[in-house]
C-alpha cells in the first residue's frame, strides 16, 4: 500500500487502525459482536431450503451487525457438485461452503479449498455442542473439516397407518417379523408391499442399511476406503439378505420398480392406496404434510429398520449437511463464527421450525414433529454411518447404482457374483 | 407438363450446368474484387464465433489430454482418455443406442413435420392455430415436458397411455419407461413429439417461397392436391427438409434434459446416448478431460460425414 | 392457397393439433389443480379442484417482472444480432469467392455438435479475467457466435434457390458485392430470416445455463424459475406455472414472425417475368 502521497497525521492514524483491527480480528471468534464486512455462503439449496437459509442468514446478522451475509446461488438439477464445480473452477471466492457430500469433502480438501476446523473445535469448545461421532461424520483422514449441523435418518420406513390396520400387524421390529408382514400384508390385497424407487438411487437405501446391520459401521467405511473390495463375503451376504426381500414378491416386477423415483412410490403408497413400505429419507416428511396433506403420526409414521440380531442393530444409515470454511475466503473470522452459530440453540430451534434434526446438544427435540422424534430417538442410540452414496467416489456410484438395477432384476447367487465382480473392476480403476 | 414446371423453377439450382454464358460472366467479373466485400460481411460473425466457438473448442481438445478428477490438478496423460474411451463397454453401447435414437426422432420428426407442413399450406390461414398448438410442443422447456410425458407413461393402469389401452383391454399396465424393451422407443416417442414443431416451421417456410405461379399452372392444367404436393411441394421444400434434418439430428446427440427426466440414462444403461455420456461425465462426475474427449470423438465423427457433404454442395456453387 | 381452401388438410391438421397438445394440457392443469389431486395422474377428473394457489405462490415469491424485462433484452438483442449478421454471412458464403470459404464453413457447420458444456468453463474464466461477469456482453456474445453453427447454414441452404440471373443482372448493372446484398438478395430472403429470428428468441429466452452462471443481479426469468424446486421438493405444480410463464412469449412472438413467410411467396413470382 502506498501511503506517500498523506500528510504525516493521517499516515499515523491509518497505521494504528491497521493494528487496532488486526488485534480485533485475531481475537475472533470470541468476540461475536466485532465481525464485519461480508460473509459470502456458496448455496446450492433451492425451494423451501432456501427460505430457511434466509432466516438463518438474517438471524446472524442480527446478533453481528458488523457482518453482511451474501449467498452466491449457484443453481442447477440433480448433482449441485457440477454448479458448484464450476463456480469454484471459474474462481469464485467463498467463504462458506455447505456439503452434504463426504466425497465431495474430500475432493475439496485435497484441492486445498478447505479450512481444517480442528482449533476452531477446540478454540469454541464445539465438543459441549456435538458428540465424537458428529466430529467422525466431518471428517475425513482424521481431520475435521465440517461442523454438521443439520441431519436425516435414512434407516428408516415410511407407512400408511390404515394400511398396517387393514392386515392387522404392529410396525415389525424384527427381520421375520418384517418378512412375515409382507406376507400379510400380500394377504390382506396389496401386490407390492414395498415401494422400490429403482430408477436412480433410492434402491440404495436398502442395502446401505443392510450393510450397517450386517457388518457394521466399519464394514461401511472400509468399503468406501475400498480397504476391502466389492467381492468381500460382507458385501454378498448383504445382497443376499436383499434377495430374500426380493424372494418373497416385495415389490413386483423389476419393470414397476425401474419406472418410478421416490415420489412415485410415495404416491403409490399415500394417494393410490396400492402399496406400504417405503425406504427414503426425512424429507419425506414435508411431502406428506405439504402436497399430501396428511396428519404427521396420525395418517402415516416410521418405524426405524428391523433388528436383524447379527450384532450391529445398533446402527443408523444417516445424511448430514455441514458447514465448511474455505482457504481462500475474505472472511475467515465471520466464517468460523457462523459455523459455531449453526449449532447453537438459535440455530437449531430455525432449523426444528422446517422439520429439520439437529446434532447439536443445544437442540431441543421436543420442538420436533412425532415422526421425526421417532427418528431422532433411533439415531441417539445408534452408530451412525453416511449414506453410502454420498460416501463414494462419482464413478463408482454410478456403476454400484446401475448394478444394482442388474440384481434387481435377478436375484441370484451367480448375478451376485457378476453385479460385485463389476463394480469392483470400476472401482480398481478409480483408486 | 408437371416437370416441366418443376424444371423452370429449379433452372436456378446449383446442380444444373453452370457454363451458361451469363454464369461465365457473373463468375469472372466479381472474383477479383469479392474478398474485401466477404471479409467485411463476415468480419463479425467470424470474432463473435471464434470467442464463443473457437476459444472453447481449443480448451477442450487440450483438455481432453489431461486426466481431471473434479477439482483435482489436471495430470498430462496423452492419448490415455481416448484409449479408456474406446475400451469403456458403457460408451460403446451408448454408440448403439444414440445411433437409434437420433435417427428414430429425427425420421418421425421431419417426417410427421414436414408432412404436416406441406398439408397446412393448402389452406394456410385456417390452419395457423393448429400450427401454433404443435409449435408449442418445441417451445416448452425439456424437463417440464418430460414431467407431463411420465405422466402418460405412468406404469399404473392410471397412466394415460395405459388407461387408453385398458378400454381395449382392460387392466393393461405396461411400465413403459421401467422396462428396457420399451424405454428406449418411449423417450423416442417424447422427443419426437417435442421436435415436429421445427420441420413445421420451417417445411412451411419452404413451401411458402414457392411462387404462386407454378401452383396456378399446375392447378389449371388439373392436377389434384395430391399431385401438386408430390411434385411442387416435396421436390420444392427441400431447403426447408434438409435444416430441419440438420438441426433435429445434432439436436438429438445433445439432448439430456429429456432422457434424464424420462429415464435418467436406464434402466440399466438401456437409454444412455452419448449426449447423456458426454454430459454426466463433463458435468456431474466432472471429469472434464474424460468428456472433452468425447465430445472431441463426436465432433470427428461428423465432420467425417459432414465434410464430403459440404463440399460436393459447395462445388457448384458461384 | 388457389381458390378454395380444401377440407381434408386442415381436418387432419386439427387432429394431429389436438393429440399434440395434450401433454400441455397435463401442463395447465397441473399448474391450476392441487399437487395431491394432480399426483395420482393430471387427466383424473374423479375429485377436481380448481385453485390459483400455484400461481399466487410464484408471483409473490419470485421478483418475476424485473426478470421478465432482462429476459426481454436479452432475447431481443441476441434475436437482433443474429438476424442481421447471418444473412451476411449466408451471402458472402455463397455467391462470392475468397480464400479459405469452404474451411471457414465446414467449422462453422460443425460447432453445431458441440454442446454447451464445452463452452461454459473456459468462457467463465475468459469472462473472469476481463471482468465481464455480470455483464450482460458475457451471455449476448456466446448467445449469437453460437447460433451461427446452425444459422448460416439455415439461410444458406434458402439462398440456394434464389434465382443467379437476378445477382447476375445486378453485377451486370455496376453493382458491387455489398450493395447486391443490400439492395437484392436481403429483401428477398425474408422468410429463412424471421425463421432463424423465431427460433433465435426461442432459444435466448429459454436459455439456462449460460445466464446461471454468468449473471448475477439482473437475471432473466428461466434462472429464477429454476430454483422453484429444492433439493428434494419437486413442486411441479409451480413448475408448471414457470413452465406456462416461460413459453407463452416466444409463441406470440412465432405467431407475428411467421406471417413473413407467406410474404416471400407475394414478391417472388418466379424466374421468368
Amino acid at each position: 500500500m502506498n501511503l506517500t502521497g498523506t500528510t504525516p497525521r493521517l499516515r499515523r492514524r491509518t497505521v494504528l487502525g491497521a493494528v487496532g483491527l488486526a488485534a480485533l480480528l485475531t481475537a475472533a471468534p470470541a468476540l461475536a459482536q466485532d465481525l464485519s464486512g461480508e460473509l459470502v455462503i456458496l448455496q446450492w439449496q433451492g425451494g423451501t431450503d432456501a427460505e430457511m437459509w434466509q432466516k438463518l442468514e438474517a438471524d446472524f446478522a442480527a446478533k453481528n451487525p458488523g457482518v453482511t451475509v451474501r449467498e452466491l446461488v449457484v443453481t442447477g438439477q440433480g448433482d449441485m457438485r457440477g454448479p458448484m464445480r464450476t463456480a469454484l473452477l471459474g474462481g469464485e471466492k467463498v467463504d462458506i461452503i455447505i456439503n452434504t457430500w463426504p466425497a465431495f469433502r474430500a475432493e475439496l480438501a485435497d484441492a486445498g479449498i478447505l479450512r481444517p476446523v480442528d482449533d476452531l473445535w477446540g478454540a469454541a469448545n464445539l465438543d459441549a455442542a456435538l458428540d465424537a461421532s458428529w466430529r467422525e461424520l466431518g471428517s475425513t483422514n482424521g481431520v475435521t473439516y465440517g461442523v454438521p449441523y443439520t441431519y436425516g435418518d435414512r434407516s428408516a420406513i415410511w407407512y400408511k397407518t390404515a394400511h398396517l390396520e387393514k392386515a392387522g400387524i404392529e410396525p415389525p421390529q424384527t427381520w421375520d417379523e418384517f418378512l412375515a408382514s409382507i406376507d400379510k400384508l400380500k394377504a390382506a390385497g396389496y401386490a407390492a408391499p414395498i415401494a422400490m424407487p429403482a430408477k436412480y438411487w433410492a434402491h440404495g437405501e436398502w442395502f446401505e442399511t443392510l450393510l450397517l446391520r450386517i457388518g457394521g459401521v466399519e464394514a461401511a467405511a472400509r468399503l468406501a476406503a475400498h480397504e476391502i473390495p466389492w467381492t468381500d463375503e460382507v458385501v454378498k451376504t448383504t445382497l443376499r439378505k436383499y434377495a430374500e426381500l426380493l424372494n418373497a414378491g416385495c415389490c413386483g416386477t423389476p419393470e414397476q420398480m425401474f419406472a418410478g423415483d421416490w415420489d412415485y412410490s410415495a404416491d403409490q403408497i399415500f394417494t393410490a392406496d396400492a402399496s406400504n413400505y417405503l425406504m427414503i429419507g426425512m424429507w419425506m416428511n414435508a411431502r406428506a404434510r405439504n402436497d399430501y396433506k396428511l396428519n404427521e403420526g396420525v395418517d402415516y409414521s416410521i418405524f426405524q429398520f428391523p433388528a436383524m440380531g447379527l450384532g450391529h442393530d445398533d446402527t443408523a444409515s444417516v445424511d448430514a449437511k455441514e458447514i465448511s470454511v474455505t482457504t481462500n475466503g475474505n472472511n475467515p473470522a465471520a466464517a468460523d463464527a457462523f459455523a459455531v452459530y449453526m449449532v447453537s440453540k438459535d440455530a437449531a430451534d430455525i432449523l426444528a421450525s422446517y422439520g429439520y434434526a439437529s446434532p447439536s446438544k443445544n437442540a431441543d427435540p421436543s420442538l420436533l414433529g412425532p415422526v421425526q422424534q421417532v427418528a431422532t430417538a433411533a439415531v441417539a442410540q445408534s452408530k451412525v454411518q453416511f449414506v453410502l452414496g454420498d460416501l463414494l467416489p462419482g464413478d463408482v456410484v454410478d456403476e454400484y447404482r446401475v448394478q444394482l438395477q442388474k440384481f434387481l432384476q435377478d436375484p441370484s447367487d451367480a448375478t451376485i457374483d457378476a453385479v460385485t465382480a463389476a463394480i469392483e473392476a470400476k472401482a480398481q480403476e478409480v483408486y | 407438363m408437371q416437370e416441366s414446371v418443376a424444371r423452370q423453377a429449379a433452372g436456378s439450382r446449383s446442380d444444373v450446368s453452370p457454363k451458361s454464358r451469363g454464369e461465365r460472366l457473373f463468375a469472372a467479373g466479381w472474383r477479383t474484387r469479392d474478398w474485401p466485400a466477404a471479409w467485411l460481411l463476415l468480419a463479425p460473425v467470424l470474432v463473435l464465433f471464434g470467442i464463443a466457438v473457437v476459444f472453447p473448442l481449443v480448451d477442450t481438445i487440450r483438455l481432453s489430454f489431461f486426466d481431471t478428477r473434479g477439482l483435482s490438478k489436471p495430470k498430462f496423460i496423452g492419448l490415455g482418455n481416448y484409449v479408456k474411451l474406446f475400451t469403456d463397454p458403457a460408451f460403446r453401447d451408448t454408440l448403439v443406442t444414440t445411433l437409434i435414437f437420433t435417427l428414430s426422432t429425427t425420421i418421425v420428426s421431419v417426417g410427421i413435420g414436414w408432412m404436416l407442413a406441406m398439408l397446412s399450406a393448402f389452406a394456410p390461414r385456417q390452419t395457423l392455430p393448429f400450427r401454433v398448438m404443435i409449435f408449442a410442443a418445441f417451445g416448452i422447456s425439456e424437463a417440464v415436458a418430460g414431467y407431463m410425458w411420465i405422466g402418460i407413461l405412468r406404469p399404473d393402469a392410471g397412466g394415460l397411455l395405459n388407461a387408453v389401452i385398458g378400454i381395449f383391454q382392460p387392466g393393461f399396465a405396461q411400465p413403459w419407461l421401467g422396462d428396457p424393451r420399451t424405454a428406449l422407443g418411449a423417450v423416442i416417442v417424447a422427443a419426437a413429439w417435442g421436435g415436429v414443431g421445427l420441420p413445421l416451421m420451417l417445411c412451411f417456410a419452404s413451401v411458402q417461397a414457392i411462387p404462386k405461379s407454378l401452383f396456378e399452372a399446375a392447378y389449371i392444367d388439373g392436377a389434384s392436391h395430391w399431385q401438386v404436393l408430390r411434385s411442387i411441394m416435396m421436390p420444392l421444400s427441400l431447403p426447408g427438409v434438409r435444416v430441419a434434418v440438420f438441426i433435429n439430428l445434432l439436436g438429438a446427440l445433445r439432448a439430456f434434459d429429456i432422457i434424464y427426466i424420462l429415464t435418467g440414462g436406464g434402466p440399466v444403461r438401456s437409454t444412455e446416448t452419448v449426449g447423456y455420456f458426454m454430459y454426466r461425465e463433463s458435468m456431474t462426475q466432472f471429469k472434464l478431460g474424460y468428456g472433452a474427449a468425447a465430445t472431441v470423438v463426436l465432433l470427428v465423427a461428423v465432420l467425417i460425414v459432414s465434410v464430403p457433404a459440404i463440399i460436393q454442395r459447395t462445388a457448384g456453387a458461384r | 392457397m388457389i381458390g378454395r381452401a380444401p377440407r381434408w388438410p386442415i381436418v387432419i391438421l386439427g387432429i394431429v393439433a389436438v393429440i399434440w397438445v395434450i401433454p400441455i394440457i397435463g401442463i395447465v392443469m397441473t399448474s391450476i389443480r392441487p399437487l395431491a389431486e394432480t399426483s395420482r395422474g393430471w387427466w383424473r377428473i374423479d375429485s377436481f379442484t380448481l385453485t390459483l394457489s400455484a400461481w399466487e405462490r410464484v408471483w409473490e415469491t419470485w421478483p418475476l417482472a424485473p426478470a421478465f424485462v432482462t429476459t426481454a433484452v436479452l432475447a431481443v438483442i441476441a434475436t437482433v444480432g443474429t438476424m442481421l449478421l447471418t444473412p451476411a454471412a449466408a451471402y458472402a458464403f455463397h455467391f462470392l469467392r475468397f480464400p479459405f470459404r469452404r474451411l471457414l464453413l465446414i467449422i462453422i457447420i460443425n460447432a453445431f455438435v458441440l454442446p454447451q458444456q464445452v463452452v461454459i468453463i473456459p468462457l467463465f474464466q475468459l469472462w473472469r479475467d476481463l471482468g465481464l461477469i455480470d455483464n450482460f456482453l458475457a451471455v449476448l456474445i456466446p448467445y449469437v457466435g453460437l447460433s451461427f453453427a446452425w444459422s448460416i447454414f439455415l439461410v444458406k441452404n434458402f439462398l440456394e434457390d434464389f434465382p443467379a440471373e437476378v445477382v447476375e443482372a445486378s453485377r451486370i448493372d455496376g453493382a458491387g458485392p455489398l450493395q447486391t446484398f443490400w439492395h437484392i438478395v436481403l429483401p428477398n430472403s425474408l422468410s429463412p430470416v424471421f425463421a432463424t429470428g423465431i427460433l433465435q428468441f426461442l432459444w435466448t429466452w429459454n436459455a439456462l445455463l449460460l445466464p446461471l452462471l454468468y449473471l448475477r443481479t439482473n437475471v432473466p426469468l428461466p434462472v429464477i424459475l429454476a430454483r422453484i424446486n429444492g433439493t428434494y421438493e419437486l413442486n411441479w405444480d409451480m413448475q408448471s406455472v414457470a413452465a406456462i410463464i416461460t413459453t407463452v412469449v416466444p409463441l406470440l412472438v412465432f405467431l407475428v414472425f411467421q406471417r413473413q413467410f407467406a410474404a416471400g411467396a407475394e414478391t417472388r413470382s418466379g424466374a421468368k417475368d
